[in-house]
């Protein structure tokens, strides 16, 4: 009877669960093994799918440079936000104010910083190129340069997320007894000594959580892309989410799109597992 | 002596730790400050180089012309209207099984609760193409049904989870006394949820609500899924369409319709930005 009213007031969220959710992730896996066209029936290929993208140039293409896009985002995002939350972690006049300016670009959308960056990047007539010519530097034609269209989306993503991160960074530390600090000033402890020896192992547990969150978002990279470079030029932008996508609504190959998102998913999957895994060596425990 | 060494390196850190703060902000407020500048230009002076930082006779006419270009009100409207519904939505199923987790007894309450939240590590890019297929077969796509009724049912790509764990931590911390006593009041479950806890749990709803109305307004995925017609685009969609499709746009233009698309949300934290960081406080990570 009471098991009753509960599922009543879950109804709405368990129904959402298994249309949204359930369904859709037993549906594709099973749309992996065929060929499906929108309005066709599905057809069974088994492993064809998959054997056909492990094969193909361009799958390894597109996954080396999700990898290539992932560590250039993720270690300067993780360290920018630290950088920021280190720095609004005293109490200092103005901290609301710088607090909040960082944060802007968080609740701005991901299309309003894509349109705004395409901009400053453009090439010829571009504010960014401008700054850099005054100190003598002829800057690349970012988004239009093969080899400099990912490290510039890398930019504006670090830009435009760092202060989410600050802000679980400045919960961390504000986790951290000032105690610990103001004994280890006593015994001479210098500023760099007690990064090094109190922040950094008491905030381990709450990098760790940053890194893996920051590492899945990465993988996902999608709307800077689809705002600024539509993978281009070439190919030279498309990440595995990119692709999946291209691959279901531009190509209409949606049982070959399910199969990447498998593929896409065991990627992240195997990531998440491996720093799990690597979490005992560096994570401070209390 | 030792004094005022220890005063002067704090000084020194104190001015450093400015300079930094300051450059920072810069560098977060400079691309926002160009889409103004750029926003005001006339279609000469844009294609300036060096550009010109203050537009000598600002074109404030850019800011009705964008509504002649693109049909930017209607963008508006949709976005409003899509984001309000869903906020509304996805608060009513969020706060309904957050109370069922919160305060009552149930078989399978852990195994469901450990499934709603492992949603969160599913990507997006898994479900997308069945979700499509569901949208389809109910008659759903290009109408903001589509984008509006998943949210009574928790989202379509796992947002809902967020939220049903946010309410059930505020839940919990409502003392148990007050159920009882306004159950001994003869007053039912139901009841007592929607006169007492509710209103009790404002601060929590809003910030969720905010965070909700956020990810819908900004959301460009879900809408260039399932819309295809231009007037029923929200923001996001329309800005992102005429960006990609037309590569001439004049950016003057461009840059006005950013800014309207950007300014009410923008507003909206600066009001809310003392329980935005609240809730990070609060919520924030263990290990």
């Amino acid at each position: 009877m009471k098991s009753r009213t509960a599922y009543l007031y879950l109804l709405p969220v368990l129904i959402g669960f298994v249309v949204f959710t359930l369904g859709p992730v037993l549906a594709s896996f099973y749309l992996s093994f065929t060929h499906y066209e929108i309005g066709a029936k599905p057809v069974f290929i088994g492993l064809g799918n998959y054997r056909e993208l492990l094969q193909s140039h361009l799958f390894w293409q597109v996954t080396g440079q999700t990898f290539y896009y992932a560590l250039l985002y993720v270690p300067a995002s993780v360290a920018a936000s630290l950088g920021l939350a280190l720095l609004l972690e005293k109490k200092i006049r103005g901290l609301v104010f710088f607090r909040t300016v960082y944060f802007l670009p968080v609740v701005t959308s991901m299309v309003a910083a894509a349109i705004i960056w395409g901009w400053l990047y453009n090439g010829d007539i571009g504010l960014l190129n401008y700054l850099l010519s005054i100190i003598g530097i002829s800057g690349p034609k970012w988004l239009q340069d093969p080899k400099w269209a990912l490290p510039a989306i890398a930019i504006m993503s670090v830009w435009k997320n760092a202060g989410y991160n600050m802000m679980i960074f400045l919960a961390g530390l504000a986790n951290i007894p000032n105690d610990y600090h103001e004994a280890a000033r006593l015994d001479g402890a210098s500023a760099w000594e007690r990064f090094r020896k109190i922040t950094l192992p008491l905030l381990s547990p709450v990098m760790f959580f940053v890194l893996v969150i920051t590492t899945i978002g990465a993988f996902q990279v999608f709307e800077q892309t689809y705002v600024m470079t539509n993978g281009g030029p070439g190919t030279s932008t498309l990440t595995l989410s990119y692709y999946i996508w291209q691959t279901a609504f531009e190509f209409f190959n949606l049982g070959s799109s399910s199969a990447l998102s498998y593929l896409f998913f065991l990627i992240v999957l195997l990531f998440t597992a491996l720093q799990f895994r690597a979490r005992k060596r560096w994570v401070y425990q209390a | 002596m030792k004094n005022t060494a220890v005063k002067r390196s704090f000084r020194f850190s104190l001015v450093t730790r400015y300079a930094l703060l300051v450059i920072l902000a810069v560098i977060m407020l400079v691309p926002f400050l160009w889409m103004i500048v750029t926003s005001l230009q006339s279609p000469e002076t844009l294609v300036r180089f060096p550009p010109q930082f203050i537009p000598r006779s600002p074109r404030w006419s850019n800011y009705s012309e964008v509504f002649d270009e693109m049909p930017i009100g209607t963008f508006f409207f949709n976005s409003v209207k899509i984001s309000v519904l869903g906020t509304i939505g996805e608060l009513m199923a969020a706060s309904l099984a957050a109370f069922a987790f919160a305060r009552m007894q149930f078989r399978g309450k852990k195994i469901i609760f450990g499934l709603l939240l492992a949603t969160m590590m599913i990507p997006f890019q898994v479900t997308m193409v069945p979700v499509f297929i569901i949208m389809r077969w109910l008659g759903w796509l290009d109408s903001h049904a589509s984008l509006i009724v998943p949210h009574f049912f928790g989202g379509a790509f796992a947002s809902g989870a967020f939220g049903i764990f946010l309410l059930r931590q505020f839940f919990e911390s409502i003392p148990r006394e007050l159920e009882d006593a306004s159950r001994i009041d003869g007053a039912s479950r139901f009841r007592f949820f929607t006169t007492i806890l509710l209103p009790l749990s404002k601060p929590a709803l809003a910030v969720l609500a905010l965070f909700v109305f956020m990810g819908i307004w900004n959301d460009l995925l879900t809408p260039v899924l399932f819309l295809s017609t231009e007037n029923k685009m929200p923001l996001t969609f329309g800005l992102a369409v005429l960006e990609t499709v037309q590569h001439n746009f004049r950016y003057d233009l461009l840059m006005a319709g950013t800014l309207i698309s950007v300014v009410p949300i923008l507003i909206f934290y600066m009001i809310a930005q003392r329980w935005v960081t609240d809730a990070f406080l609060r919520t924030g990570v263990k290990g």
